[in-house]
């Protein structure tokens, strides 16, 4: 009952904030961009691959900044002890963020790739099956990317004691290991998005396991 | 101590840092429909004390037990019936004033009929009607102090518990905040608060408790408090006709020294361990027979700060 009320709550609070607004608006445009600079992949990615990779990319740091920053500022601030002294569980107010911001940028990223696929469509390059599959599966990739990167955002945040060393350590850590999800794509396993999103869902419960575990030891 | 009447009780609850002891062994009870006033130097242990009552410090020792249940064993059950507001209270800014009541009051277990009554009820209370949808983040330092105290209040708690709730405020904010906690009072709520402006705690608290280094000195009414005093060392005397020559009483035995205030008024200091009867009968004799006429004589009883000294001083080893 708490997370889906903590998820509610930050989901009313994240999807209108200055952050949310650059991607609602932001990664479209960029999508746009995208398309009519044509960047040469060689062949080895699609541009549709290409440029959700980009979009989630941006998106993914942008979710994983915002989460460190406000974390670190609401425990600095000490925002955490009016939620402590009601019946919630600690690990309501970490999952609440992690699916609210999960969910903002999911949709963000959706919209981004549908609006380049409109680009697409009415600039006559047309839509075929086998680009749609292939976005679809670019999101697969894309979205375990951005749950590594947010859990890590959500880990950093917990442990972190100053919002600087928590954006140098997400800038650098976070976005190395949201790569991670990459790797089955580069190895050209079978099927690799399915890889990817195994891992990233792996890598997500783990670090969202420690950060929760470190928030219940907290005392505030 | 008479559980029958007690809301809460502490037994030999200490809280260490570390090394640094920050609660030693406290033992007290805070009884239902009273105003407990908690005060004591910075660093006392206040907020400790208050951290580990409502539920976010749990590695003590001792034993805790509010309304029957025992901290911080069975705190699920304790929190729907405590409200609290920290001393740097603090609220996440992008939220308007109606939507961080909500999302406290739905987490309190407050359901969306009750919560659309009782929004209106606490911003009423506390005069906060007319921010109601504002952000936090353009409220003042008072109010967002004031919404502090409405988020406390929305699940209508049987003990609140506040930390410092009249710091930051300014005069009018201060009575308003009192007058408040008085009419919770009356209405049967019990309140345990913080504070280091003794004038206020002076003002509200039913009882009062005097912490120094961790350890709690004393705690009682205003008046058992100012009993420890010996209440007539020093003596006010008041005349209707001043001959000016009332320093001559200062010459009697028993008596220390005479000070004036003003014309007609002044005060006579008793020599510690002198026979207070017998010093005064001296003074006022002495007093008619130079032609004074004598219109009261009282003793100086003292205030809460001259209490809040003494027994700080007095735990402190000065």
């Amino acid at each position: 009952m708490s997370l889906r009320i903590m998820y509610l709550d930050e989901l009313k609070g994240f999807y209108k904030s200055r952050v949310m607004a650059f991607m609602w608006i932001g990664l479209p445009l960029l999508s746009v961009l995208l398309h009519f600079l044509r960047p040469d992949t060689k062949g080895q990615m699609s541009l549709a691959l290409f440029s959700t990779y980009i979009v989630t990319s941006v998106s993914g740091t942008l979710a994983s900044i915002m989460l460190v920053v406000g974390i670190i500022h609401e425990k600095s601030k000490g925002v955490y002890p009016l939620f402590l002294v009601r019946p919630v569980k600690r690990s309501s107010l970490l999952l609440g963020k992690f699916f609210a911001v999960g969910t903002c940028i999911a949709a963000a990223a959706v919209l981004t790739i549908a609006v380049g696929m409109a680009v697409d469509h009415f600039s006559g390059s047309g839509t075929s099956g086998k680009m749609l599959a292939e976005a679809g599966q670019s999101l697969l990739t894309a979205f375990s990317m951005m749950a590594v990167s947010s859990s890590a955002g959500i880990l950093i945040g917990v442990l972190s004691p100053s919002v600087l060393v928590g954006v140098i350590l997400i800038l650098y850590g976070g976005n190395q290991l949201a790569a991670l999800s990459l790797l089955p794509v580069f190895l050209k396993l079978p099927q690799p998005w399915w890889f990817s999103l195994a891992f990233g869902a792996g890598f997500a419960a783990l670090f969202l396991y420690l950060a929760v575990a470190a928030f219940n030891k907290k005392q505030f | 101590m008479n559980k029958a009447y007690g809301l809460a009780f502490l037994e030999g609850v200490t809280k260490k840092y570390g090394a640094v002891l920050a609660l030693d062994r406290a033992s007290f009870e805070i009884r239902e429909g009273e105003i407990f006033g908690f005060i004591g130097p910075n660093g006392a242990g206040k907020t400790t004390t208050i951290k580990i009552l409502v539920g976010l410090i749990s590695d003590f020792s001792g034993s805790l037990s509010v309304a029957g249940f025992r901290m911080p064993q069975e705190r699920q059950e304790l929190f729907r019936m405590i409200g609290y507001m920290p001393q740097d209270i603090a609220f996440q800014e992008w939220r308007t004033v109606d939507h961080a009541l909500l999302t406290f009051g739905r987490l309190s277990g407050l359901d969306k009929g009750r919560l659309s009554r009782r929004i209106p009820e606490v911003l009423e209370q506390v005069g906060l009607t007319d921010s109601r949808g504002r952000k936090i983040i353009h409220l003042s330092g008072g109010m967002v102090q004031r919404l502090g105290i409405a988020q406390a209040l929305l699940h209508q708690p049987r003990l609140l518990v506040l930390d410092e709730p009249l710091s930051g405020l300014d005069p009018g904010n201060r009575i308003q905040v009192k007058s408040l906690l008085r009419e919770l009072s009356r209405a049967g709520m019990t309140i345990f608060f913080s504070s280091h402006i003794l004038s206020d705690v002076q003002d509200v608290a039913d009882r009062i408790g005097i912490l120094s280094r961790g350890r709690v000195l004393k705690i009682g009414t205003l008046d058992e408090l100012k009993s420890h005093f010996s209440t007539s060392d020093d003596v006010e005397l008041v005349l209707s006709h001043d001959e000016g020559n009332w320093r001559g009483a200062g010459d009697l035995e028993g008596i220390r020294s005479v000070t004036g205030a003003e014309t007609g008024r002044f005060f006579l200091h008793l020599e510690p361990g002198a026979d207070v009867d017998s010093a005064i009968h001296a003074a006022v004799e002495r007093l008619l027979e130079k032609g004074n006429r004598i219109r009261s004589i009282r003793p100086v009883a003292p205030s809460l700060d001259e209490v809040y000294l003494k027994f700080v001083g007095e735990g402190e080893g000065r």
